[in-house]
């Protein structure tokens, strides 16, 4: 019994990961830009197939042993995936805000964009799945009943590390506080000298370079690609940055880790087929009793 | 000439806000604009200070001049790190969810690393000894006088030589209204050029070198303030006969 739960725990603890990194980059985004950014789930996807080719290149034409391609695959994605945000920020979102369009627009433009990566993928490589390469050996480790591999940890140290490096900048950094700052009261940052399209731009770079992360460590661990891959886990870890507390790192973090921990539950005592009905389910009660999320305040200004 | 607006005529949309006003400020002086409401000073401090729309107006036309170059083309940001002209908002404008410190770190986000930093946060905390105590507090736990200290104290940390200021009397008691005043005088006997926006005609005539009276988006009247506070329309319009 004891070993079953454990064994939830830690499948939980995975699935979570790929949740809460994702939902980091959704609710770093709506926290600057009060955006939510519906093309994220599909900066995953594209940071799949960016590690997808790297990967390949490294091993097929440099000859590179798997940890070292890995060792380069990782820091390449992270990259590109962020130079492939960036874009998508300048040239599908700051126009419209030099513009001042409505908030509404923006995020129609952001579901656009999501669709157009997802269409130019099958259009430029096919409806054919993608096979990841296999990059490091798996190992099982079996202790008291409870089995788990080194990949499967490697997914959870990462979430953890990349959420202890964004609180960090968050709350350490002056490009933290300036994101704060944003999310507060975005008329006066320029008064400070701050000009805000940096800060944007960081934003958009950390969320992306982490949807690129959690792309590597998903395809290594399910390594299937398809073009559509990131829509229905970018839906989900949107909904978890939801019920978090939108625009709070640790909500985003709980949120995720959160989502991961109901649907491995439901699957664990129902039938799989239940899993999305049961876990967007209790994720409507929580919103419910909740509705700015777990660590979601209703914002008071005192003039 | 440290700042000139010439003709300067903005819309928001397609409504004209300014009909082709014209004023400036010197060096060390204190200059204020006064008038009623809708009369286009926080429009003028907007233009100025180069806000983007949808805050801001689009400048149609008219010029204004920074040391004699114009500053249309200059990112609002740009006015603060470069040009070292903060403005001070009306309704403060705080970052209520930082501390006091970071709010005044955090305007210092475009000076030089190597800024000897210290000495100013020194001297902000000799002007507003409130805020030293309360540095560890998150700004939306002030009061609103503290709150406006903040505000000013933040755009001096920018390290800007010239200030604006837009209505800072707002909603403050009588007695923090004088003290504010008093410290605002102070800061330009030190050297600071200030441009004031203010409904409280008297309390900005008081410490004003010079002054101009807008109205519906033209300049009715200027002076010196002596000259404004003895000028009999201005007496009847703002100064309570």
């Amino acid at each position: 019994m004891l070993a079953s739960i454990l064994q939830n725990v830690i499948n939980a603890l995975q699935w979570g990961s790929f949740y809460a990194l994702i939902a980091l980059g959704y609710t770093l985004v709506y926290g600057v830009l009060t955006l939510i950014n519906f093309a994220h789930g599909d900066i995953f996807m594209v940071g799949a197939y960016i590690a997808f080719f790297v990967a390949s290149f490294a091993l097929t034409t440099l000859g590179l042993p798997g940890w070292a391609a890995l060792a380069l695959t990782i820091p390449a994605t992270m990259v590109l995936t962020s130079l492939v945000g960036v874009t998508l920020e300048r040239i599908a979102y700051r126009p419209l805000r030099r513009k001042g369009a409505h908030r509404l627009y923006v995020v129609i433009t952001a579901l656009m964009a999501g669709l157009i990566l997802e269409n130019g993928n099958l259009a430029i490589l096919g409806a054919s799945r993608k096979a990841f390469p296999p990059l490091i050996h798996e190992t099982v480790y079996t202790i008291g009943g409870v089995s788990f591999t080194n990949l499967k940890i490697a997914v959870i140290i990462s979430a953890f590390l990349v959420f202890a490096f964004l609180h960090w900048v968050v709350t350490r950094t002056r490009v933290g506080m300036a994101m704060r700052a944003i999310s507060y009261d975005k008329f006066a940052v320029p008064l400070m000298g701050i000009p805000m399209d940096n800060i944007i731009v960081v934003t958009f770079v950390l969320g992306s370079a982490f949807a690129g992360l959690a792309g590597i460590l998903f395809a290594m661990s399910y390594p299937v690609l398809e073009p559509y891959m990131g829509a229905l886990i970018g839906w989900k870890a949107f909904i978890a940055a939801v019920v978090g507390g939108i625009g709070d790192i640790r909500g985003a973090f709980i949120g995720g880790f959160l989502l991961g921990a109901v649907e491995i539950m439901v699957v664990a005592f129902f039938p799989s087929t239940f899993r999305d009905l049961i876990g967007f389910t209790v994720l409507l009660v929580i919103l419910t009793f909740k509705p700015t999320g777990l660590f979601g305040v209703a914002k008071t200004t005192k003039i | 000439m440290l700042l000139s607006v010439e003709n300067l005529e903005v819309k928001y949309g397609n409504i004209q806000a300014l009909h082709g006003i014209s004023f400036d400020v010197r060096e060390g002086e204190i200059v204020t604009l006064i008038g009623a409401n809708g009369a286009g000073k926080t429009t003028s401090l907007y233009s100025i200070a180069r806000l983007a729309p949808p805050e801001a107006p689009k400048v149609v036309g008219g010029d204004i001049r920074f040391m004699g170059e114009s500053i249309l083309d200059t990112a609002p940001s740009d006015v603060v790190k470069n040009l070292k002209l903060a403005l001070v908002p009306e309704g403060r404008h705080i970052f209520g969810n930082l501390t006091v410190m970071e709010n005044l770190e955090l305007a210092t986000y475009s000076r030089d690393k190597d800024a000897d930093l210290d000495k100013d946060y020194q001297r902000i905390f000799d002007l507003f000894p409130r805020l030293a105590e309360r540095r560890k507090q998150r700004s939306e736990s002030l009061s609103g006088g503290e709150q406006q200290m903040l505000a000013v104290g933040r755009a001096l940390m920018t390290g800007c030589r010239a200030l604006m200021l837009d209505e800072p009397s707002m909603g403050l008691a009588p007695v923090l209204k004088y003290e504010l005043f008093r410290t605002l005088k102070k800061l330009n006997k030190e050297g600071m050029t200030l441009l004031l926006v203010e409904q409280n005609a008297k309390l900005a005539l008081d410490i004003a070198h010079r002054g101009y009276v807008l109205d519906t988006g033209t300049i009715a009247a200027s002076g010196t303030s002596e000259e404004l506070a003895g000028n009999p329309e201005v007496r009847k319009a703002y100064l309570g006969g």
